[in-house]
């Protein structure tokens, strides 16, 4: 082995014991056993050679005066097996994280990571394309039955705001998450090894910075939509009626219920991919590896199961439903697609816009070159 | 030479003098217009008027204050974090040092690079939202108003991208992104980073001379 190779190997070893790094530490080991198993060169050889020649003068004298016994004051098997079962130890030099030599759950988060959830994730999210598409095909483009010309208003300038930076932060993330999670399966065997690094690093440096934007984003908007989102009676004739899969409108308030479910998967999602990012955003917070490696995978399952959900939110929210969008773009929506779709809200909306232009007085005519009165 | 040696050398050096000569042009160009003589007797101060302009604009006022108080708080969020990173994020110092001045400064720390990135990128959706929903913003922006934004939003995040600074492909094309901004920055109204301060000058001039407090 050469010095560099050597320092790099125990540099790798503590990197280890350094709690961000060691969740990925199984790379770098990796790397350094390909190294190790190379053909050595001459200078290699030579080295080795002086090194066995030092071992072999050294052994006399080792013989003579073992330090604490020819085996230590224990077995070697017993030390491996509680390094093996995650003995910690008093390292020189380690600054934070857990000093643990072999931490053996990063071996099952790694295997749950690469299996099962890397697995039945794509499925999921290839089950919710396909069935956003097999709607499509079924019930088409929900059409308004005529346009009114009269608008009501739908959504205030801050939760349009709210909605929107939530939308353009979580659509960076989704793409760059999924870079990250399905990236080696799909990317890497299209562009090569080299190009997938370049792209891994973007992606894994764009996802961390704006993983906080996302946080702040979805407690606001958590915060500006609660109100609209508890359940109610309306709720159960909409699921009884088989909400909007089959042909004719059911009663709704402001949401129905499936977008009520939206809205619940959404936030109850984005707290734990919130809170379980921030802790591998700043993983100093924790305090073990394997809560960063459980927060990594809750971090994992929530963030499929709400991209899963919002295929079909943007399918509804644009092509899938006419006059919908509008309400999230100017704020307000037409009279004839609040009736069809949330009739129970729009009378109640149309009730208080008519009170309301009773009691406003109207502005006086503009007359040019006249001061308006006070 | 490569692509890379080329987006980081000649390129580099094009963008740069056709953002500075461009800059210099457009400044010439306003300067050129100079003022209408104004004959009637002065009721105050017109450099005083100057300077209380620049500074009162910092902050709305005159009632103003409720209806753009979306606009102020995304506005200084977007600009200071925006001008934390230009300045003081270490790449851009290191470069600033090696490239461009010869001296460089203390960087800031990681955690406030990234406070600075997360604030410089809310505000701008936010300003970007307030731009596509407010009706008068929306009837009033044209091409230039987009494609600025979108160039700016670009360039920080191809920026952030490459903070990793492992990689020479993500480096360059940061790089690349910024020299179509500096191309594109004279002759749009990214002008506005220098040109505020003659507007807001000149326009506290006119109304110092007349006494009144612009």
């Amino acid at each position: 082995m050469r010095g560099g190779q050597t320092a790099g190997f125990a540099s790798n070893l503590r990197a280890i014991h350094d709690a961000p790094l060691a969740l990925f530490s199984h790379v770098v080991i990796e790397r350094d056993m390909r190294d190790l198993l190379r053909w050595p060169s001459f200078g290699g050889l030579c080295r080795a050679a002086m090194a066995a020649l030092l071992i072999l003068l050294a052994l006399p004298s080792a013989a003579e005066s073992p330090p604490g016994g020819t085996r230590g004051e224990q077995s070697g098997s017993e030390l491996w097996r509680q390094i093996r079962q995650g003995q910690a130890f008093n390292l020189s030099g380690t600054t934070s994280g857990t000093p643990v030599l072999v931490q053996s759950e990063g071996a099952a988060w790694r295997a749950l990571r690469n299996g099962p959830i890397s697995t039945y994730g794509g499925w999921l999210l290839a089950a919710a394309a396909a069935g956003v598409g097999l709607f499509y095909v079924a019930r088409g483009r929900i059409r308004l039955s005529r346009r009114s010309g009269r608008t009501l208003p739908r959504f205030t300038h801050a939760e349009r705001a709210a909605h929107w930076f939530v939308a353009a932060t979580f659509i960076l993330l989704a793409a760059s998450g999924l870079v990250i999670l399905f990236g080696k399966y799909v990317l890497q065997p299209v562009i090569g090894v080299g190009a997938f690094a370049v792209v891994a690093s973007a992606a894994l440096q764009g996802h961390n910075l704006f993983g906080p934007l996302f946080a702040v984003g979805i407690v606001a908007m958590f915060v500006l939509y609660l109100k609209d989102n508890w359940p109610r009676a309306a709720d159960v004739a909409w699921v009884l009626k088989g909400g909007m899969f089959f042909k004719g409108h059911v009663s709704s308030w402001k949401f129905n219920f499936g977008e009520k479910t939206w809205f619940w998967i959404s936030s109850l999602g984005g707290f734990a991919l919130a809170g379980s990012g921030l802790l591998l955003d700043f993983p100093w917070l924790a305090e073990t590896v394997q809560q960063l490696q459980l927060a990594h995978i809750v971090h994992v399952i929530a963030a499929l199961a709400v991209i899963a959900a919002s295929l079909g939110h943007m399918y509804l929210g644009t092509i899938g439903v006419e006059g919908a969008l509008e309400g999230m773009t100017t704020g307000r929506v037409d009279e004839t697609w609040a009736l069809e779709h949330h009739d129970l809200w729009a009378k109640d909306v149309i009730a208080a816009e008519a009170e309301k232009a009773k009691t406003t007085t109207p502005a006086p005519p503009f007359v040019p070159g006249r001061a308006p009165a006070e | 030479m490569d692509i890379i040696g080329f987006i980081e050398g000649p390129l580099w050096y094009f963008s740069a003098t056709v953002f500075v000569a461009g800059a210099l042009w457009r400044l010439a160009g306003i300067l050129r217009f100079g003022r209408k003589p104004d004959l009637s007797v002065p009721r105050g101060s017109a450099l005083a008027g100057a300077v209380r302009g620049f500074f009162l604009h910092f902050v709305p006022h005159g009632g103003f204050g409720r209806r753009t108080a979306f606009h102020l708080f995304a506005g200084y969020l977007f600009h200071i974090g925006l001008f934390a990173l230009l300045f003081w994020a270490a790449p851009h110092v290191a470069f600033l040092e090696k490239r461009v001045l010869g001296f460089g400064w203390e960087p800031l720390p990681h955690w406030g690079f990234v406070i600075a990135a997360e604030a410089a990128f809310a505000g701008l959706i936010l300003l970007w939202f307030r731009r596509i929903s407010d009706p008068v913003l929306r009837t009033i922006s044209d091409a230039d108003d987009h494609i600025g934004s979108w160039l700016t939003f670009i360039v920080m995040l191809t920026g952030c991208l490459a903070l990793q600074e492992s990689h020479a492909e993500l480096r360059a094309l940061h790089m690349l992104t910024v020299e179509l901004w500096l191309i594109y920055f004279p002759f749009s109204r990214l002008m506005h980073a220098v040109t505020f301060v003659f507007s807001r000058s000149y326009t506290g001039a006119t109304y110092g001379r007349r006494g009144v407090t612009p």
